[in-house]
């Protein structure tokens, strides 16, 4: 049987993509969900000429709601780059992150997550 | 168009994962139901540290990517649901960690020609406790095993749901999705949360190795 791949090691080198982040990685940022929604705020999009293409890009992208995963995918950049860039757009009020509920509403509370399973269930049954 | 922010009630995201062999057809199944043509976002990896988009890599190798494809559905009252598709290479199972958490539940597509392509899916998602329904992609229209002999190819117990769907048809899609949510929904409340799946331990039949090994090893029945 194959062995699990390779041990922890140390060191390493810079991952190019992570230049649009300045090299950060997000290690001591919130790590979003993948499909955690992210929308432009009014501050955000009145101050976008002020932020680099790609942070400016979120920003034109989310004046509708559009999750983390979609912007690495429409951006084309890895999903930890837009995770770092939405991050720092979320410190700087240029947008809003919405999580998903489910992550937290369904250790702590059965009653409210039934109540969200059970409107994504008619939801999926109404399409 | 330049407008104003989004002022309307905010959409709340959810998730249904679509995990199974390489070419069982996961993003078939995504695309048959999603409302955007299904996108590919790409998350680099190490897997010396099996993180994702860690920035350091072993310095003998270069970093390496996975792509995951996705879907995107809006449901009625706010909410968004995602679906998406695992890697289906081995090498990114340790990928699955990171789209399992927090997903509502999971479906495990099945080809019956290749059964053994699903196994580790359904190991992690036994092991995860995430709730999963298993969905035997029938192509076309074939359906190839009875829904007993597949139960015990996977080694599932009844508390496993089991469908046959066609991947390429909406309706079918959308029934396996339900599907997952009712069993999901079947899962909550229970008063001791480490009993949830009181069947993992007499489905797995041993240790969760049990089917990695017969993957890899190729062991006959």
């Amino acid at each position: 049987m194959t062995a699990l791949r390779g041990q922890p090691r140390k060191g390493g080198r810079l991952v190019r993509p992570y230049t649009m982040t300045g090299g950060r990685t997000g290690a001591d940022q919130p790590r979003f969900a993948l499909e955690a929604l992210v929308s432009a705020t009014a501050t955000g999009l009145r101050t976008r000429s002020q932020f680099h293409w790609e942070a400016a890009e979120i920003i034109a992208m989310t004046r509708r709601q559009t999750a983390i995963i979609e912007l690495a995918a429409l951006l084309d950049v890895p999903i930890g780059v837009v995770r770092v860039l939405t991050a720092d757009l979320l410190e700087k009020g240029a947008v809003s992150v919405v999580d998903p509920p489910s992550q937290t509403v369904a250790e702590k509370d059965s009653r409210a997550y039934t109540d969200l399973l059970q409107k994504v269930l008619d939801g999926i049954k109404a399409l | 168009m330049e407008s104003k922010p989004s002022d309307q009630t905010p959409l709340i995201p959810v998730k249904i994962v679509v995990a199974g062999g390489f070419g069982v057809g996961k993003t078939t199944f995504v695309g048959a139901i999603s409302e955007i043509e299904p996108l590919r976002s790409e998350a680099i990896i190490t897997e010396a540290s099996a993180g994702v988009d860690e920035l350091y890599v072993d310095t003998n190798k270069t970093h390496t990517t996975v792509a995951m494809d996705f879907g995107r559905i809006t449901l009625q009252n706010h909410l968004v649901l995602y679906l998406f598709g695992t890697p289906g290479q081995d090498r990114f199972h340790f990928m699955w960690n990171e789209l399992a958490r927090g997903a509502i539940g999971a479906v495990v597509l099945v080809d019956t020609r290749r059964i053994e392509a699903c196994f580790a899916a359904i190991d992690f998602f036994e092991q995860r406790e995430t709730p999963f329904v298993v969905a035997v992609n029938t192509f076309h229209g074939q359906k190839l095993h009875g829904e007993e002999e597949v139960r015990t190819a996977l080694q599932i117990g009844p508390e496993v749901p089991l469908l046959y769907c066609d991947a390429r048809v909406r309706v079918d899609v959308q029934r396996v999705l339900a599907a997952v949510v009712e069993h999901a929904l079947s899962r909550v409340g229970s008063d001791d949360p480490d009993d949830e799946y009181p069947n993992l331990g007499a489905a797995a039949e041993g240790p969760i190795e049990g089917r990695f090994g017969s993957l890899r090893g190729g062991v006959t029945d």
